[in-house]
């Protein structure tokens, strides 16, 4: 009896302990291609976590974001096997489960479900169910919210000039309504006056993501899941309508956004919020809360603030980690996603600067505490985002077609912004090419979650 | 295979036998079997299989290649608007490139050839737009042109003139990829012409001279004609070149603003690398490589015959 226990203590050990002693040649290679730099630095320390604890050698392949997806396409076409694990933006998910490039991991996770649980629930929703199975873990998030320069909005002069002009007190905007208000009278040439003080160049109310890449698209789910609306309706067609109006209110935006609006993404943004051009965001990517906390070093007398977008509703954004089918190690694989998506991990890259996905994390008190503002002033809205949003769902998320659609519906939707065509041209020219994308009208998974 | 020549009345060698009894065709075939192997296998057969993908359903996360369609995707194709749009910009983009390319290419070798001084710096100098890779130097316009930070807007707002939006205003985004290709391409018309002009034959324009002819007579009557060969091959390479435009639309403008500056290979890499449509990619494909092809049969039959003739005048 006694023997059988020690026995049973001393595997129990061994099992928590996993491989530690192992010969390089033992260790099972795998492959994570993934986003050349997003935190790739972070990853590889965590790499390194994850190497100590399994018998395993992780090579991490960087890709440029623009070609992820169909570089990870292509290798799942061919089964090369030349990725174990893949890394998949929201709208891919859909389209990489339908085709059977990745692993359910519904099974694995099924023993592992404190973890599952730890997953922001809208989160989880948006990045790692379909068809009623759990395809990874998300590692990453983008979610959007807004970032604004808080002394504008706190200073005493502004806010009287602003409820002279609009009655109503300057305050983070609620709705979108308050958000183009607060573009406008934040917009000013060089030599009138911010803060009492003469610009020497223009200022402008708002960044926008206008220029050619899907960031456009992300920036006007906001309004449109706000307003009720999806980009595509129950029936796998395109909510024309809503897409006009969206874009119409956009359109109208761009007026108080930087002339460099409509060549830019995320980065540009936040070189114009830190070289002291703009008052605040539309719906822009969170994690880039680190970055543009730089803004109170380079702009003086700056200081940043963090909300939620108008509307209480922004993109659901986050990089989820699979398994590709054709993996030679599929449960190693899966032990690298739950390493990465798990608590000890998540921790760790949320102390490097990244942006975790775990509600436990992200009310981790010690990550939390004032001194780690500049990476972690973020986090407590990010909680906000998540509960305003629980139980919501995007049909664009949720069809196989999503990827593509994607990938594709910036072009109309930019080619608006930037004049070539009206919004109601980009509307109707987005709901065709849509169409055509999916033969007819998108089929749409009815239990995503 | 010991080959035994010996030298003609004219002066050029001439094949009279062959070790193993090869012709003289055999043994030119066993040259180019190599090369011709390599063509085969790496050009021809990747055609030959896109063409058969262009008669059949071929979306690569649907299943890949399926059943056959018949002439589908060419109908496909031929009503898609995007597809003419992209064509326009092409046309456009080559037109007003290679014109100015050739313009000033040939006017800067006019320029190096009668220079006296720094003729080899100038040459070295304009080999370096060539021998840098397009997405490298692509990324170096792009920063040019940046509206808020880049040099080009930022020298123009110092002297008081407006700052144009280079790569967002549907106006100029086109225009302005033509600009990049202008400096990088320019400098290869240039040294072809120079290395033309310097190559041709002196007497003529001795006796030109003597005759008492005006600059624009010797331009007219002997410099271009003798040059046009080069020339014309330089314009069918560089129009070969502007048409299959991929990289500099890639880095400056990705297609944007909206699709102004889409030409037809990003178009043909959205539509294949991005939807997986290899069907209509194949089929797009297929109509640019035979527009391609009678363009050029047209445009190089003359310069053909000259080599021709040229070759039996000297034979």
């Amino acid at each position: 009896m006694i023997r059988s226990a020690l026995l049973g203590g001393v595997a129990a050990a061994c099992l928590a302990t996993p491989a530690l002693a192992c010969e390089d040649a033992d260790r099972v290679p795998l492959t994570w291609s993934t986003i050349a730099g997003f935190y790739t630095d972070a990853m590889a320390d965590l790499v390194a976590g994850f190497e100590a604890t399994h018998c395993a050698k992780v090579n991490i392949v960087n890709i440029d974001n623009s070609q992820l997806y169909n570089k990870q396409v292509i290798e799942m076409v061919g089964a090369t096997g030349a990725y174990d694990i893949v890394t998949l933006e929201t709208s891919e998910k859909a389209d990489f489960a339908e085709n059977g490039f990745i692993l359910p991991m519904t099974d694995y996770l099924a023993d592992k479900q404190e973890l599952v649980d730890d997953v922001a629930p809208v989160l989880a929703t948006m990045t790692t169910r379909y068809n009623g199975d759990i395809w990874g873990l998300p590692y990453y998030t983008y979610t959007a919210g807004i970032i604004y320069r808080a002394d504008l909005f706190e200073d005493a002069g502004e806010k009287e000039a602003f409820k002279a002009k609009y009655g109503y007190d300057l305050a983070v905007p609620t709705d979108w309504k308050q958000h183009r208000d607060i573009a406008e009278f934040f917009t000013r040439k060089a030599g009138e006056t911010l803060k009492g003080e003469t610009l020497t160049k223009d200022f402008y109310g708002v960044g926008l993501m206008a220029g050619p890449f899907p960031e456009i698209q992300d920036e006007l789910s906001g309004p449109i899941w706000g307003a009720g609306a999806d980009w595509l309706d129950d029936e796998g067609n395109v909510q024309t309508e809503a897409v006009e109006k969206a874009l119409t209110d956009y359109i109208e935006l761009l007026k108080f956004a930087p002339p460099a609006a409509l060549t830019v993404t995320y980065d540009g943004v936040m070189n114009q919020m830190k070289d002291g051009q703009i008052a605040m965001t539309h719906g822009f990517f969170l994690d880039q809360w680190p970055n543009a906390v730089t803004t109170e070093e380079s702009v003086p007398g700056a200081k940043m603030g963090v909300a939620e977008a108008p509307g209480k509703k922004a993109y659901i954004g986050g990089f989820l980690l699979a398994v590709a089918e054709s993996s030679a190690h599929p449960e190693e694989a899966m032990d690298f996603v739950a390493y990465i998506g798990g608590p000890e991990a998540q921790k760790k890259f949320a102390a490097a600067g990244g942006t975790t996905t775990l509600t436990s994390v992200l009310n981790d008190p010690e990550l939390t505490k004032p001194e780690n503002r500049a990476k972690t002033g973020h986090f407590g809205t990010l909680l906000q985002i998540f509960q305003s949003m629980d139980g919501f769902q995007s049909n664009l998320f949720n069809t196989p077609y999503g990827a593509k659609i994607y990938n594709t519906m910036q072009i109309p939707l930019q080619a608006a912004a930037a004049g070539q065509i009206t919004p109601a041209e980009a509307a109707t020219r987005l709901t065709d090419e849509v169409a055509k994308i999916c033969g007819g009208p998108c089929p749409i998974a009815k239990d995503g979650d | 295979m010991a080959a035994t020549y010996a030298t003609a009345g004219t002066g050029r060698p001439t094949h009279v036998a062959r070790g193993g009894g090869m012709s003289d065709r055999a043994f030119a075939w066993a040259l180019i079997a190599p090369a011709m192997a390599i063509i085969l296998v790496f050009a021809l057969v990747p055609l030959g299989y896109a063409v058969m993908v262009s008669f059949r359903m071929a979306d690569l996360t649907r299943g890949g290649l399926r059943e056959f369609v018949g002439l589908d995707n060419y109908r496909t194709v031929l009503f898609d608007q995007s597809f003419w749009e992209s064509i326009a910009v092409t046309l456009k983009f080559t037109v007003a490139a290679v014109g100015l390319e050739m313009i000033l290419g040939i006017a800067i070798a006019f320029l190096l050839h009668g220079a006296t001084h720094g003729k080899t710096i100038v040459r070295s100098i304009l080999i370096l737009p060539l021998a840098t890779a397009p997405a490298v130097t692509g990324l170096f316009w792009r920063n040019l042109y940046d509206p808020q930070f880049g040099v080009i807007n930022w020298l123009l707002g110092s002297l008081g003139l407006p700052e144009p939006n280079w790569l967002g205003d549907i106006d100029i985004a086109l225009w302005s990829v033509v600009l990049f290709d202008v400096w990088q391409w320019t400098p290869f018309v240039a040294l072809i012409a120079l290395a033309g002009l310097s190559s041709l034959p002196r007497e003529p324009f001795e006796a030109a001279e003597l005759d008492g002819a005006s600059t624009w007579r010797v331009l007219r009557v002997l410099t271009f004609p003798m040059l046009a060969p080069v020339l014309f091959l330089v314009l069918i390479l560089r129009t070969i070149d502007s048409l299959r435009l991929y990289d500099a639309v890639a880095v400056l403008t990705r297609g944007g603003p909206g699709t102004v500056t889409e030409t037809m290979t990003f178009y043909l890499f959205r539509t294949g690398l991005k939807l997986f449509r290899m069907d209509y990619a194949s089929t797009m494909a297929i109509f640019f490589l035979y527009a391609l092809l009678v363009a050029s049969v047209f445009a190089l039959r003359p310069l053909l015959r000259q080599f021709t003739e040229r070759a039996q005048a000297q034979n």
